[in-house]
């Protein structure tokens, strides 16, 4: 709601400038969101005081002026006009200043003599054309104020947020009581037709849907002449943001701004019949709207209808068959109560937006209804030269609940604030806004609510009255005083949390994107139509087609993340991601929401500019990056080759598994879905299942006592078929070394000349080492040829060279 | 064997010429070993001196003595000069270009927001608040019903909600957590509810999805003052000691009273500047009175408890601290933003 300050002060008297009003009323709820100066800006112009007026020592009509502009140093201004005497309160513009035509004031020198500022006329300001002299203040006017604050420059107009309970606030009168409510003063209501004669006989007023209008007030105005308005009424609809249309529509507009009250202008010569009903509207009934839409409507719809069909829809939108025109001489004025759930269902389905539905929606004063159709014929009396026809005709409809008075204990405003207002204080604060209480035998206040303030229904809602015009920040400021109790973290978060730490320890960032999932994304990752993660939450108002659904899997997001940090040239992407994901559980259920880690990296063939040794293939960074992870988490997973997704090279992919449970896979992205997905160089992902993970809570780790005894190495290179997995040697041959074995490491690995084409030389070193005294050579020497022998026999490995090694 | 005075003179400079011509330290040992060692010339000397007659014999002991402790001083002093030099040559082998760009220790990083949220979650620990979670995809009963909002409220309208089907909603706050938490629970409880909330918003300026923290206590005297106490000491942890709120009523259905909360624009420190629409405040979120009818709707008598709740942006924090124009960004991984937050 736009509110011209102007207009506003008609209605109250403004005892403080603009910014202050905004400041209170944003303060006490009814938020100012910005001040719209309508008049030239004189920000930077403040008030100055002349100290002493010489005449300039090197021009004749020039005068050197010393001016106090309130911020402690004196300082010297030249200036031209004749009027200029010391004594005098001026408006200075320091350098600096931004005048009205745009000029940037300059720190100069003037005929040799500094000249800090100016001191400013009527037009310079943009106040007038007075050019002959300097504008001189009012003697009262405080040194240093803001120009603005001491004469007006022309209207503001205040942005104000309406809450959605405070329909009474979308209206002048309505912020007039605000005003009135933080600063005082008395409210001036505009003049309004006389009420006094009888009602004309016809039309006839029928209410067949008492409960969707309680209230129907028409007003009969013969004679009027359509035409312009007057400048007066379209410069008052101009400054709250609505059009002039004719000069009987913008009655009705400019009685809406100024009680709240939704007014509609019926041109009474197309009307049929001699009744107008309030009713539901017919199934499958139409209205062709002001707005030139045919609106097909629904039963709940609560219509105004003439003799054959529908001619508004109740508090939403006129008709266009009863609209008034060039030739409308007689007018129906409508001034209803609506119920205000009806209005914003019909609203809400039709897809419109009124301010007359707005109004409705948050509540009417119902009290208000009558005297806004009789200020309406009063105004079209006066600039549309008609004539009222007898008074108002008045029909209710179901009779309105009374509001009734609410009991309140001053005990339990102070109890839920915290504060220490007397009870005579808490009934002042409520006299503020209306609210008149009394005292009952019991101590407590009998409050009686006002026709305006029907969101007032319990003692709670008087007590936030209370605090909000008392002031939030005179409330004091206190700890509360509790029992302890033990602080719960939910231990899945307590995992997302180390999962994180252990990610950024292996050198990745964490990225957090949108949870929202393009679905052509999951025939990017080719998967399989009964994959589970196509069971997708979708959403029915997406942003986009590439917003369409929640995500099932992390892994678009990242290969995403990649593809866009490539096109920036980022060389190197190391990212992770610990979020949930979502699966459709049907229509009976909430979607699952499980917990997943996931984690991206791709760079560039070489890590380092001037580095020459190749890095191996980027699986075994991610492959690296799953078991550290893993390890600081508490777990020791065996990965399988073959992660079954379909996304991941299936030669160079591994699933994770532990405990004989998958627990997610790591592998180098498809060059297929990498292509998809335009990225064009190796790039591996992990991809963690918590939900999993946190069922098998790892035990802390255990002490193990350290051994004094000098371990012993031995190196085995061995040539194998290419085919064995060298993760089998390695667990085949840490289960074989036993206790003694603490370690045993793939340290090399070659093929080419000096190796059998389909076969590959593997390189292991063995460490032994126990506890309780050193190992002979010939121990070892057992040890290692039996783990040889089974070797051979089980993965044909065959031995390049005796075993070489020490201690 | 008689010897001259001359021949120990020549035997001295002699083993004096085989130390100087050592070129590092095993060649000085062997070579000390042949002049000085128990087979060496001077040792061979000394043992020939057993022939002199007792007075010549002390004399010369004397002569061969002093040459023995000179060349071995000067053994000694060879031995330290080739030993620097050794020191000299490795350090000389071991030159590098130190110019050469060095060998990238690439730490990760947390995301802005997770060190936001941890650092919320660890303030509110403090004060004794656990924490508790809850869905994002919403009944629209507990996202808003329960929340005495319902379907005709035009205060559904600021939601800008995203829909999953009748009744399924994106939350859109963090306040469903309360009804999640507070039913079937006896109070006196306090908690705090990080996490993810959606609003239908495709301006570049807002983000389809941000992170809130949802906090409540209810026992039977929390108050407003209280409420504010605990809201002032929590911005002070996480903006600064010098910190300034401001609390100004408003409506939300779920509170009441309600309030609106700004820090004070700690970019300009109140003057006014872009970041804060010139206001010198920038809006952080709503508080209040938890709604009579909230504690009713989750089988609390609002007669006996009372309590406060609060909702909070978490990026706020994080964007004036970094000072990141646009919440949007926060949510993009583009390794050059995430690299410098
Ligand atoms: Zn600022």
């Amino acid at each position: 709601m736009r509110v011209s300050l102007c207009w506003l002060a008609e209605w109250i008297d403004l005892p403080a400038p603009a910014s202050e009003i905004a400041e209170r009323l944003t303060a006490s709820g009814l938020e100012v969101e910005g001040v719209e100066c309508l008049g030239p800006d004189l920000s930077g112009v403040r008030v100055g005081l002349v100290l002493e007026r010489e005449k300039h020592p090197n021009a004749d009509r020039l005068s050197l002026c010393r001016v106090d502009a309130g911020d402690g140093a004196a300082v010297d201004v030249v200036c031209g006009a004749p009027n200029v005497a010391a004594g005098q309160k001026i408006a200075f513009a320091p350098a600096g200043t931004k005048l009205p035509d745009g000029r940037v004031l300059e720190r100069s020198k003037i005929r040799g003599v500094v000249s800090n500022g100016m001191i400013c006329s009527a037009r310079e300001l943009g106040l007038g054309d007075e050019a002959g002299g300097i504008l001189v203040l009012d003697s009262a006017a405080t040194v240093g104020a803001a120009l603005s604050e001491v004469i007006p420059s022309g209207d503001s107009v205040l942005e104000v947020a309406v809450p959605s309970n405070r329909g009474d606030c979308a209206s002048i009168l309505g912020v007039a009581r605000e005003v009135h409510a933080l600063f005082g003063g008395e409210i001036r209501i505009p003049p309004v037709a006389a009420t006094a004669a009888a009602p004309p006989p016809l039309p006839r007023i029928a209410i067949e849907d008492p409960e969707g209008c309680n209230l129907y007030v028409g007003r009969i105005v013969e004679g009027v002449r359509i035409g312009p308005s007057p400048d007066w009424v379209v410069a008052r609809l101009e400054t709250a943001g609505l059009r002039s249309i004719n000069n009987v529509v913008d009655v009705t507009n400019l009685v809406l701004l100024e009680f709240g009250q939704p007014l509609h202008a019926f041109d009474l010569s197309k009307l049929r019949g001699e009744t107008i009903t309030v009713r539901s509207a017919h199934e499958g009934e139409a209205i062709e709207t002001l707005d030139g839409v045919t609106r097909k409507l629904a039963p709940e719809d609560l219509v105004i209808a003439d003799a054959d069909a529908a001619i508004a829809i109740a508090g939403v939108m006129g008709g266009a068959g009863s609209q008034v025109g060039e030739a409308t001489t007689n007018v129906l004025v409508e001034s209803a109560h609506f119920a205000p759930g009806r209005i914003r269902r019909t609203a809400r389905r039709l897809g419109i937006s009124s301010e007359a539905s707005y109004r409705f929606e948050r509540g009417v004063d119902p009290d208000g209804v009558a005297r806004a159709a009789d200020r309406a014929a009063r105004l079209l009396e006066e600039i549309a030269g008609g004539c009222s026809v007898g008074g108002a005709i008045i029909t209710q409809g179901a009779p309105r609940e009374a509001v009734p008075p609410i009991s309140l204990d001053p005990d339990r405003v102070n109890r839920l604030l915290g504060t220490s207002l007397a009870p005579s204080e808490v009934a002042s604060l409520l006299a503020r806004v209306g609210v008149a209480s009394s005292r009952t035998p019991d101590g407590s206040l009998r409050c009686e609510i006002p026709s305006h303030r029907s969101d007032l229904r319990r003692y709670q809602d008087l007590v936030e009255e209370v605090v909000r015009i008392h002031g939030c920040d005179r409330v004091p400021t206190t700890l509360p005083l509790v029992r302890l109790a033990a602080v719960e973290t939910p231990p899945l978060r307590v995992l997302a949390d180390r999962s994180r730490d252990a990610f950024v320890a292996a050198g990745f960032f964490e990225a957090v994107c949108l949870s929202f999932l393009c679905s052509a994304d999951l025939d990017r990752l080719d998967l399989a139509a009964d994959d589970p993660r196509r069971r997708t939450v979708v959403l029915s108002n997406p942003i986009s087609e590439e917003h369409a659904c929640l995500r099932s899997t992390l892994v678009a997001s990242l290969l995403r993340a990649a593809r866009e940090n490539l096109a920036h040239r980022v060389d190197r992407v190391r990212l992770f991601e610990v979020s949930r994901v979502f699966f459709d559980e049907g229509p009976a259920a909430l979607p699952r929401e499980p917990l997943r880690a996931a984690a991206l990296v791709c760079r560039a063939e070489r890590t380092n500019l001037w580095e020459s040794s190749k890095p191996p293939p980027i699986y075994f960074e991610a492959r690296g990056v799953a078991e550290r992870v893993l390890r600081e988490l508490g777990h020791v997973a065996s990965l399988r080759p073959g992660s079954g997704e379909p996304f991941l090279h299936p030669g160079a992919s591994a699933e994770i598994r532990l405990a004989g449970l998958r627990v997610g896979s790591v592998g180098e992205i498809h060059p297929e879905v990498a292509r998809r997905f335009s990225i064009d160089r190796p790039c591996a992902i992990v991809d963690l299942d918590l939900e999993t993970l946190a069922g098998r809570m790892a035990a802390p780790a255990q002490y193990r006592e350290v051994s004094q005894q000098p371990p012993v190495r031995r190196d085995l290179a061995l040539l194998v078929a290419r085919r064995v997995a060298a993760g089998d040697l390695l667990e085949a041959i840490s289960k074989a070394g036993g206790r003694d074995l603490v370690s045993v490491d793939l340290f090399d690995r070659y093929e080419g000349p000096g190796v059998p084409d389909d076969e590959v030389s593997l390189a292991f070193r063995l460490v032994f080492q126990r506890l309780e005294r050193a190992f002979t050579d010939a121990e070892i020497t057992k040890q290692v040829e039996r783990i040889v022998s089974m070797l051979g026999h089980r993965f044909g490995a065959e031995l390049r060279s005796a075993p070489g090694g020490g201690a | 064997m008689p010897e001259g005075a001359a021949d120990l003179d020549r035997l001295e400079a002699e083993a004096r010429a085989a130390l100087a011509a050592a070129r590092d330290v095993q060649a000085l040992v062997e070579a000390r070993a042949r002049c000085l060692g128990r087979k060496g010339s001077i040792s061979t000397l000394l043992r020939g001196l057993g022939a002199l007659p007792p007075d010549e014999r002390a004399r010369a002991g004397e002569a061969v003595n002093a040459v023995r402790d000179r060349l071995e001083a000067f053994a000694d002093a060879r031995r330290t000069e080739l030993e620097q030099e050794s020191v000299s040559r490795d350090l000389e082998r071991g030159r590098i270009d130190v110019t050469l760009p060095g060998v990238p220790s690439h730490a990760g990083r947390l995301h802005a927001v997770t060190r936001a949220e941890r650092d919320i979650c660890t303030f509110f620990a403090s004060l004794g608040f656990s924490v508790e979670e809850g869905p994002e995809v919403e009944l629209e009963r507990y996202n808003f019903d329960a929340l005495n909002i319902p379907d005709d409220h035009p205060a559904r309208d600021s939601h800008d909600t995203f829909y999953v089907r009748p009744g399924v909603v994106l939350r859109t706050h963090t306040s469903p957590v309360q009804i999640r938490t507070m039913t079937g629970r006896t109070p006196p409880f306090r908690f705090i509810a990080p996490g993810r909330v959606y609003r239908h918003d495709a301006s570049p300026r807002h983000s389809p999805m941000f992170s809130q923290v949802e906090g409540f206590l209810v026992d039977e005297r929390a108050t407003f003052a209280d409420l504010k106490g605990v809201l002032y000491a929590f911005a002070r942890h996480l903006l600064g000691p010098a910190t300034r709120l401001r609390f100004r009523a408003s409506f939300f259905p779920f509170t009441e009273p309600s309030a609106e909360l700004d820090f004070g624009c700690v970019l300009c420190e109140g003057r006014g500047c872009a970041t804060c629409s010139r206001t010198g405040w920038i809006e952080w979120g709503g508080c209040g009175m938890i709604h009579p009818k909230v504690l009713e709707n989750c089988g609390i008598d609002p007669e006996r408890w009372q309590g406060f709740a609060f909702g909070m942006g978490m990026e706020r924090a994080a964007m004036m601290r970094h000072n990141v124009p646009q919440i949007r960004l926060l949510y993009e991984p583009d390794v050059r933003l995430l690299e410098q937050l």
